[in-house]
């Protein structure tokens, strides 16, 4: 009996695209149904390097799977073909110095039958699993900051905007061999598996990739419309996409009712429209001055169209889109989140309308269509939820920036008590002055008791070795406990954990690297403690308070110390002004002498009425 | 919500498989969730999921609003952006309703509590971008006063 074909019933595509910024590109892909090997790799290196080494690697992971897939486990044959490719591309790293130090990673799917695959990979490209509309990574980026991330000295928000968020802990090439991680999944029918370069993830959000990959379309089109959707979001890398979708079950009759869903809704946007128009539409700050079809036919009617497409694929890209677009404009406008709010419950008033005449007539379409349309109208809230959040990120590092200025600003010190008595009670400045005067001036017995089970957990909680973070959760006990939570105890706090330290990297980061761990250990352990929901918020911002307390403290102990080095470059750079005063006044003096020097020549002479310095 | 008590009960006969779906997923749901250990995980979707199914019962947007602003002050202080809470809370109602639609395929129970998860899950979205907006709005006017403040601090004396 043959067995059968690794990827019988089973769609596969892949897409590849240089990007808008590289010149070359340096990704390279297998898409070989016949022996069920999908592979992605992403070459690095100068001297066009990177595509050699990613094309390299791949021709030897190619044939190793085409010639051992018969005799060899799935699992060693896997790891053998990506072992293949790292040692050849070392190979020849070393044999030619131009291209020393090139690499790639690669991320590889072998299907062992249509519903059983391996993925195997080495550094930062990736592949998801999207199972019933939702999508899971399968792979972690094999990246330095990652590894930091999951020894708990880096929190996942700080990993965001880490300079170092795409240097590699691994990859094919940098030595002769290397650790692949690998994990076998079970595919459900339906399921789609992408495997990406980070081309594609680092210019389009999950949320992106996620609606894109469960729309309906056949693979090509979405491996085609991921790569459109990384070149709309910037395109600053080459990009790849390979999509591979499990054999679907029966089409069910939700999804055929929900293309029918579509056209109904479809048919009735004039309706729609109507409809939008009498719950005030047209009168909404955010279409002043618009003509009333105008405002419907801009704002309704695009809407509409939005919800159509996305009803049509299974997806709320179109929606997202369009709140996003509206959202956006207003607020640059200077907008406010109030009439926008009017603006969306008009829509979602209007859409609810439509949908229950369509439930009248056709009960089941219309509560398809009743879910559907409420779940777009979601989409639409997380899309303004996100342009709320990032004004908010904004607002809030310019208000950081406007209060270090008048800090600087204050010299008296009833001022500063001015300044206090004002913000005094708003917390929401992340950078806390140990020196700022606190309104509460202690803390219950329930909540002390609580800060102090909180870091015996914490410290219980902490590795043996770290004695910096020990000493931190102990200086953080002392300052969160402290009920006038005066300046002394932070700065006494900070002074001890700081003790002799050099103004350099190897001085400095692992006290913060501490500090920050402290935070995360505290943070995840106020959730294990047993104590009514209000005390564990009070007992999480006196340690929040004492954290950032404790930091404030520390930085000015820093800056204390690096003040000689300021010292020194302050008088560098008042030097610098002053010979560059002198080079300027040289250069006055010098042109002086010339425009003396050339109005000075006769006139009469027959070569014109100007001089050169060659006669 | 006339009809609320019988599909609160068809939500808590319901909620302990949203609580495991919940837990098989959250990692593509939140990476912060996604790093929990197990019994931690279980407590704070618990936690949203309780207030859920209060939400469901009572209809008392008020309740689910102080709940709300709670819950994200409190994922402030674990240095989680509102972007991110927003985009959890919608996942775990989102989740919610498809396990409802996947258990009560075919059956009108099953399809009114899919829809009123739904529209509770908008519900969250919109009572949590208020609260977003809120404190955008007290931010905006403390950064007013703090320019007040600068020009009037830059003046010469």
């Amino acid at each position: 009996m043959t067995a059968p074909a690794p990827t019988a019933g089973v769609r596969v595509a892949g897409d590849t695209n240089v990007g808008k910024v590289r010149t070359s590109n340096e990704d390279s892909m297998i898409v070989d149904a016949m022996h069920g090997l999908f592979v992605v790799l992403d070459g690095m290196g100068g001297a066009n390097a990177g595509d050699i080494a990613s094309q390299m690697a791949r021709d030897a992971i190619a044939e190793f799977v085409q010639h051992r897939r018969s005799t060899m486990p799935m699992r060693a044959l896997l790891e053998g073909a990506i072992q293949s490719g790292c040692a050849t591309v070392f190979a020849a790293a070393q044999a030619n110095r131009e291209r020393h130090g090139m690499g790639t990673t690669c991320v590889a799917c072998l299907m062992v039958d249509p519903t059983h695959a391996l993925i195997g990979h080495v550094g930062d490209s990736r592949a998801y699993l999207l199972r019933g509309g939702r999508l899971q990574m399968l792979t972690r980026d094999h990246t330095i900051v990652e590894e930091l991330v999951d020894r708990g000295l880096l929190s996942p928000d700080e990993a965001d905007r880490h300079p170092y968020k795409n240097v590699l802990s691994r990859n094919l090439g940098a030595r002769s061999e290397t650790r692949v991680d690998i994990v076998e999944i079970e595919l459900k029918p339906g399921d789609r598996v992408l495997l990406c370069s980070d081309g594609l993830y680092g210019y389009a959000s999950a949320e992106g990739i996620q609606y894109i990959l469960g729309s309906g379309d056949a693979p090509d089109h979405v491996a085609r419309d991921l790569i459109e959707l990384a070149l709309r979001g910037g395109g600053g890398d080459n990009v790849t996409t390979i999509v591979i979708e499990a054999p679907q079950p029966a089409p069910s009759s939700t999804q055929l009712v929900r293309t029918n869903g579509a056209v109904a809704w479809w048919q009735r946007r004039q309706r729609f429209l109507h409809v939008a128009k009498e719950r005030g539409l047209t009168r909404n700050p955010i279409v002043r001055g618009l003509e009333p079809k105008e405002a419907l036919e801009l704002i309704a009617l695009s809407l509409c169209q939005a919800i159509f497409h996305d009803l049509e694929k299974s997806t709320g890209v179109n929606v997202w889109t369009f709140a996003q677009n509206l959202a956006g404009g207003w607020f640059e406008r200077g907008g406010d989140w109030a009439a926008l709010r009017g603006m969306m419950d008009v829509l979602g008033e209007s859409s609810r309308t439509v949908v229950d005449e369509i439930r009248t007539t056709e009960p089941q379409l219309g509560f398809l269509l009743d879910v559907a349309v409420s779940r777009a109208l979601v989409v639409a809230e997380l899309a303004l939820g996100g342009l709320l959040a990032d004004r908010l990120r904004q607002v809030d590092t310019d208000l950081i920036q406007l209060h270090t200025a008048n800090q600087e600003t204050i010299d008296a010190p009833e001022e500063m008590f001015e300044i206090g008595e004002q913000f005094i009670d708003r917390p929401t400045i992340p950078f806390l002055r140990p020196d700022r005067v606190v309104t509460n001036s202690g803390e219950s017995a329930e909540v002390l008791s609580a800060i102090e089970k909180t870091l015996t957990i914490a410290r219980a909680r902490t590795a043996p070795r770290a004695e910096l973070v020990k000493h931190v959760l102990t200086a953080l006990e002392a300052i969160a406990s402290d009920g006038a939570s005066s300046f002394a105890t932070s700065v006494l706090a900070a002074r001890d954990i700081y003790g002799v330290r050099t103004v350099d990297d190897n001085g400095i980061m692992p006290l913060f690297d501490a500090l920050d761990q402290a935070r995360i250990l505290t943070a995840s352990s106020v959730h294990q403690i047993t104590v009514p929901e209000h005390i564990r918020a009070r007992t999480l911002r006196a340690i929040s308070a004492a954290h950032q307390r404790l930091v404030g403290a520390t930085t000015g102990l820093v800056l204390e110390a690096a003040a000689p080095y300021t010292d020194k470059l302050r008088e560098s750079q008042a030097m610098t002004s002053q010979l560059r005063g002198q080079v300027a006044q040289a250069e006055k003096k010098r042109a002086e002498l010339e425009r003396k020097f050339a109005t000075g020549v006769d006139p009469s002479l027959p070569w014109g009425a100007r001089g050169t310095t060659e006669w | 919500m006339s009809s609320a008590p019988p599909l609160a009960m068809g939500y808590e006969a319901l909620r302990p498989k949203i609580l495991q779906r919940l837990l098989d997923l959250r990692s593509t749901l939140d990476p912060s969730l996604g790093r929990l250990d197990d019994p931690t995980a279980r407590a704070q979707i618990g936690a949203v999921l309780d207030h859920l199914g209060n939400f469901i019962a009572t209809g008392d947007l008020g309740l689910h609003r102080a709940f709300l602003h709670t819950f994200m002050a409190m994922r402030a202080a674990e240095a989680q952006s509102p972007a991110s809470v927003l985009a959890m809370l919608v996942a775990i109602g989102d989740t919610a309703a498809q396990v409802a639609q996947d258990e009560g395929a075919g059956t009108s129970a099953g399809s009114e509590l899919t829809l009123l998860l739904t529209r509770v899950t908008a519900s969250t979205a919109r009572a949590v971008n208020d609260l977003i907006a809120d404190e955008l709005a007290r931010r905006m006017g403390q950064w007013g006063e703090l320019s007040k403040k600068e020009r009037e601090g830059g003046k010469p004396k």
